[in-house]
């Protein structure tokens, strides 16, 4: 029966593309105030699917109701063609969790915590292989309390892949960790897709979304305000960039400026400074070419995600936090 | 193996890694070293006492805290994202509690009985079972502790807070006969009170009071569904 609403699930997936999660519409109010507020998307088999934006933007509350963590006050989500309230505990056996604010019991060994976790499922992964593909084999025997921050993110993925999941969701899973731990966890979610789990990742940062995601939806305030690739979304940035160069032969400032898309033309000591919208920075490179000046030091200024960011809610990300 | 013995297995382990249950088990046993020579052969008040004690640690004191303590790290919200609900884990807590609140008892009754001469229990079977009852009470008493509190610290707090006046109404400090009339009365009728009269009347021999026991019944049932109706999960 279970695996007929699987087979029925994918078979309604494949009309629309293969879709392992479909979120529509779906509204959660706390005490008067609306957190999620009709949101819609789906997240596609193989993909790592990001959910971006600030703390409170309904993030965490929208992927605990796909979890069914939660009961969404109106809308639809269907899961690996389950509903997250309704078959919970069968979506339990195929879906992977990493809360944001989870831990263990301080004197639980590493081993034990994966044995533990292991045998609450149907068919669960070799834990000690786990240990070894994730690091933490010479931890084997460590207390929880006595791992480092990325040790204990590193367990707790491991925690959830332990169940052999279909789809993963991975929530702030490299906050508090240093650079290079950073690094490391984002290395090994690249490894976890490869080996077909379907990720979602809910995250604040920028950087790692870019790197890691294939789609993004961008949530502010409960709704989602864009939803495209990490590029698609840079390149929807209607805003000034920036080019900067270092003439080697005396350049007319105004007929820079005649060029196409340039807004202005400025100078700090002996640096001009380009600025324009759309495919300006082409179009400058080409008019200095065509006069014969070789520049120096040329450098566009690429927008990042956090431009798209500010662009898409007229905020900065991190002001955000608190 | 399954889930539940796993996590029934896992549970022992870190419930006998807790320094707060080797001090539930040492203190009942430093009171009877320390007051025990003092006793007469054949003495059952001290023993009891000591008994109430060690039970009131455990449920007033690990209960909360290691109930409250799960719930604040979180881990009853991982839980409920397996397979296995958060309810198990609490259900397994609470029983190897009661356990080890057993083997605290036995352990006590036994070095009460060799080597301090106190009497042997007179109806055994009666006395297990006022053990269980009020045990049952007190962890009652501890779960309601572990629903109301915010964080494990102060689910800790609450219990020291509220051991004490129950240690003292319940005759755990000094004699019952010491205290005023109007608070040894009060005092009788105490979780921990209750408990050490019943199981003295059973160590002892005297005649079962069915008043204490319906008492230690209604505690059970009403604090503990009252903790049960407030329980948060996150």
């Amino acid at each position: 029966m279970a695996g007929r609403a699987i087979r029925g699930g994918g078979w309604a997936a494949q009309a629309w593309g293969m879709a392992v999660i479909e979120v529509r519409d779906l509204s959660k109010r706390y005490g008067g105030v609306q957190v999620v507020d009709g949101v819609s998307f789906s997240v596609e088999e193989g993909e790592i699917f990001g959910i971006l934006g600030p703390n409170g933007a309904g993030k965490t509350t929208t992927v605990e109701c796909a979890e069914g963590l939660r009961r969404p006050d109106s809308g639809s989500i269907r899961v690996l063609g389950l509903d997250p309230v309704k078959d919970r505990r069968e979506l339990s056996h195929r879906v992977g969790v990493q809360l944001q604010e989870s831990l263990l019991p301080e004197n639980i060994k590493v081993w034990e915590a994966l044995d533990l976790y292991a045998s609450f499922y149907r068919a669960p992964k070799d834990w000690r292989a786990l240990l070894d593909e994730w690091g933490l084999a010479d931890k084997r025997d460590a207390r929880f309390s006595k791992l480092s921050g990325g040790q204990k993110q590193r367990l707790f993925i491991a925690l959830a892949l332990v169940g052999d999941p279909k789809v993963a969701f991975l929530d702030e899973l490299t906050t508090g960790l240093d650079p290079a731990a950073r690094r490391v966890t984002w290395e090994l979610i690249k490894r976890v897709r490869a080996a077909g789990v379907t990720v979602v990742l809910v995250s604040h940062f920028m950087d790692e979304v870019e790197e890691l995601c294939d789609r993004v939806a961008v949530f502010d305030r409960g709704r989602i305000v864009a939803m495209d690739t990490p590029s698609g979304l840079i390149s929807a940035v209607d805003a000034d960039q920036q080019l900067r160069f270092r003439p080697l032969a005396p350049v007319d400032d105004a007929t820079l400026a005649r060029v196409p898309g340039v807004v202005s033309v400025t100078r700090t000591g002996d640096r001009v400074i380009v600025t324009g919208r759309g495919d300006f920075a082409g179009a400058v490179t080409s008019a200095l070419a065509r006069d014969h000046i070789p520049v120096a030091e040329l450098r566009v200024e690429r927008h990042t995600l956090d431009d798209a960011f500010v662009a898409l809610t007229g905020r900065n990300l991190d002001t955000q936090e608190s | 193996m399954t889930g539940f013995s796993r996590l029934t297995r896992v549970e022992a382990k870190l419930l006998l890694r807790d320094p707060g249950a080797l001090f539930s088990m040492i203190i009942p046993l430093f009171i009877l070293v320390v007051f025990g020579s003092g006793a007469s052969r054949g003495d059952t008040v001290l023993p009891s006492m000591a008994m109430t004690i060690g039970v009131g640690l455990v449920g007033l004191y690990m209960v909360p805290t290691a109930l409250a303590t799960y719930r604040e790290r979180g881990i009853l919200r991982r839980m409920s994202t397996t397979p296995v609900s958060p309810g198990a884990l609490l259900s397994v807590q609470l029983v190897l509690q009661l356990l080890y609140a057993a083997l605290a008892s036995a352990l006590l009754v036994a070095v009460s009985v060799l080597i301090f001469q106190a009497a042997q229990p007179a109806r055994l079977v009666a006395m297990t079972a006022t053990f269980l009852l009020g045990t049952t009470a007190v962890f009652a008493i501890g779960l309601l502790i572990a629903s109301i509190a915010t964080s494990g610290r102060a689910a800790n707090g609450v219990g020291v807070l509220l051991y004490f006046p129950l240690a003292f109404l319940g005759g755990l400090m000094q004699p019952k006969e010491a205290m005023p009339e109007l608070l040894a009365t009060i005092g009788e009728f105490t979780p921990l009170g209750l408990f050490r009269q019943a199981i003295h009347d059973a160590w002892s021999g005297a005649a079962t009071q069915p008043i204490l026991l319906a008492t230690m019944a209604a505690y059970a049932l009403v604090v503990g569904l009252v903790a049960a109706r407030f329980f948060r999960w996150e």
